[in-house]
């Protein structure tokens, strides 16, 4: 078998705080592999962002392994990190987090400053990871700040996509989105998939998980077992069956993010690339 | 990160804050025009005096020699010029002051000046009209003379169209006028000056030795070691010890004379230090300030480079640029309103000076002015934007991207 793009050996991660130690995961282990595109559900406290931080190289796990590409990351410098990030990972995140002073190519090419891309292809990678996402031509030059969202995220994708790493992470990407534009962005998540990308998402909504190949749930610090998923399962399917009950309409805007089922606080595309 | 990338992303950075930043290099603006204005008038001031003094001739040396109290004359000099191989010619002059009449016109209290035919070429003298004297002229005590423009002017009106050929009294001797010289940097004021051949004065105007001795050195001579050696030569040659040797034998050279003008612009230069020194450290305060919001509103967006790869030397780089770079616009303002205010500086100081000493004061900024004052907004930029850009690099990217 080819070496798995994620793969993590029972990983800890111990916040120290005033109240003592905090356990945000407790054993996680689990095996990606190259092209597959996974979810990670959970509600929010449920460790979910902290494996994204440790699983996107910003956070390094208290004990355990983490081989990121078949290379163990655990126990790397900042620095060794900074490189790990800028040249394996591509991060698409639900406030998008685009420079609002600069025009679309430059915050596509930004990933690039940091990488040791010839400076002369820049432009073209940025040309290439726009076509990829859709971005019509005539927005390339435009200030992030005069875009919609489902443009900005878009951009926010391809700005991913620039450095070709095999691993996109993808924290709530359409948290900020409507229905429409998250359906839009998940097809381009298949369509890099297609690609042999790895793409990991995190999400709260099964709608959105729904998307991807495998879903795994995380509760508490752990990953659910094959057991104690089905019983989630059947528990959120009956649940929902007495929401329907109550309100058609609630149910059938499960991606919508503003529905009152969204835990993840909301930031208009203007206030959030008030970066 | 590439030097270029960094440029643009410093560029843009400080263009997004152009209110904020202007305001915040306005100390570094003080500070450096200070420093300009200040460098730019003792410059200034330096030229003027050296144009004033006539001694643009930089190779001349001065030369007091009274061995045993007995001043030198001008078969001493014949003798001294054979031992001193660094001096092209040594020339003597000897002067009074005596009484000029042309018949229509007397002047008292002319100074009246004896020289060699060489004295207008170590002086580097220019001629309105006609010439200076021959060698034949000074070694037959010819009764000729040069004037000065403003001698001339006070003798014959300013509109007399030619000096040259008339004549003038002194004592009971009629001396022909061979030449008109002209003034030191056009001016006119307390410059009516006679030269008669030194032969000519001594036999008929005041028979003295040489009051002063001029040595015109070499092309390229060191005129530092050139003064030591001339002391030290005329010190042994005239078997002179102890206090004699620094009584009777003093030696100038246009280096020592700006050396003691350097010090007696020491206290203007002392202030001026001081309020720049004051305002470049508000002005580095400033930058900080400056700085440390910056970090603070962009920690988001440090938290987004460093999650894209960027290292904490990148950021480091980053912010430290951005200080330097806020510091050298600061700079360049600081030199130009420097230089503005050392002109509106000179006019005024001019105007309060030109009475007494007929001296034009022109602000003087050189290359390495502007190096210092560069290097001096470097060093600040770099040392207020040092704590800043090191607060930046070591966010953690996971807090600053959360950062609301």
């Amino acid at each position: 078998m080819a070496t798995p793009v994620i793969e993590t050996q029972n990983v800890y991660r111990i916040y120290e705080g005033a109240a003592g130690y905090t356990p945000a995961l407790r054993g996680i282990s689990l095996t990606v592999p190259r092209g597959e595109f996974l979810a990670i559900m959970g509600p929010s406290g449920s460790g979910k962002s902290t494996l994204m931080n440790i699983l996107g190289c910003l956070d390094r796990p208290t004990t355990g392994t983490y081989r990121l590409q078949g290379i163990d990351v655990s126990d790397l410098s900042d620095d060794d990190l900074a490189h790990v990030r800028s040249t394996q990972l591509g991060f698409v995140f639900q406030s998008f987090n685009l420079l609002p002073r600069a025009s679309v190519m430059r915050n596509v090419i930004l990933p690039l400053l940091y990488s040791p891309v010839d400076p002369r292809e820049r432009e073209l990678r940025a040309i290439k990871a726009l076509r990829a996402v859709d971005l019509p031509e005539e927005y390339w030059d435009h200030g992030s700040n005069e875009l919609s969202g489902g443009q900005v995220q878009r951009v926010a994708i391809a700005r991913a996509l620039v450095a070709d790493p095999p691993l996109l992470l993808a924290d709530e990407p359409t948290g900020n989105l409507d229905t429409a534009t998250g359906e839009m962005v998940m097809r381009t998540f298949l369509r890099l998939k297609a690609r042999d990308k790895t793409v990991v998402l995190i999400t709260h909504d099964a709608e959105v998980a729904a998307w991807a190949d495998r879903t795994v749930h995380i509760r508490d610090g752990r990953l659910l077992t094959a057991e104690e998923e089905r019983a989630f399962v059947e528990r959120t399917a009956r649940g929902a069956r007495a929401a329907a009950g109550a309100s058609d309409k609630d149910a059938a805007s499960a991606v919508v993010p503003a529905g009152p089922t969204t835990p993840a606080p909301i930031a208009g595309p203007r206030e959030a690339s008030a970066l | 990160m590439r030097i270029r990338d960094l440029l643009a992303e410093t560029f843009s950075a400080i263009r997004a804050n152009r209110a904020r930043s202007l305001l915040t290099i306005l100390g570094i603006v003080i500070g450096i025009s200070a420093v300009i204005a200040m460098t730019a008038l003792i410059d200034g001031v330096k030229y003027a005096m050296v144009a004033q003094l006539g001694l643009n001739q930089s190779r001349l040396v001065m030369i007091n020699a009274y061995p045993n109290g007995e001043p030198l004359q001008r078969s001493d000099l014949r003798q001294l010029e054979k031992g001193m191989t660094d001096y092209e010619f040594l020339t003597g002059t000897a002067g009074t002051s005596s009484s000029v009449s042309t018949g229509q016109v007397k002047l008292d209290g002319i100074y009246t000046n004896g020289v060699e035919d060489k004295y207008f070429v170590a002086m580097g003298s220019k001629f309105a009209e006609g010439r200076g004297f021959s060698e034949d002229e000074v070694d037959e005590s010819a009764l000729v003379a040069v004037v000065s423009q403003g001698l001339a002017n006070k003798l014959w009106g300013q509109d007399a169209d030619s000096v040259v050929g008339k004549s003038l009294s002194v004592g009971n001797d009629r001396y022909s006028v061979v030449g008109v010289l002209e003034d030191a940097n056009g001016y006119t004021t307390g410059n009516e000056t006679l030269y008669v051949p030194l032969s000519t004065f001594q036999t008929r105007i005041y028979n003295w030795g040489l009051d002063q001795v001029y040595g015109y050195a070499r092309e390229g001579a060191d005129l530092d070691t050139l003064g030591e050696r001339t002391k030290s030569y005329l010190v042994s040659y005239y078997h002179l010890t102890g206090e004699d040797a620094d009584g009777y034998v003093y030696i100038q050279t246009m280096k020592s004379m700006i050396d003691q003008l350097d010090s007696t612009m020491g206290a203007f230069q002392l202030l001026m230090t001081a309020v720049a020194g004051i305002s470049l450290v508000v002005g580095g305060i400033g930058i900080m300030n400056m700085m440390l919001t910056n970090v603070t509103e962009r920690i988001r967006e440090i938290g987004l480079r460093k999650a894209l790869g960027a290292r904490r030397s990148d950021i480091t780089r980053q912010f430290l640029l951005e200080s330097v770079a806020l510091c050298l616009v600061g700079g360049v303002f600081g030199i130009l309103f420097g230089y503005l205010g050392a002109w509106a500086l000179a006019t005024l100081g001019s105007g309060l000076i030109t009475s007494g000493m007929g001296m034009q004061i022109t602000p003087v900024v050189t290359p390495s002015t502007v190096l210092l004052a560069s290097g001096i907004c470097i060093g600040i930029g770099l040392v207020f934007g040092y704590g800043p850009a090191r607060r930046a690099s070591r966010l953690d990217p996971v807090e600053a991207l959360r950062y609301q």
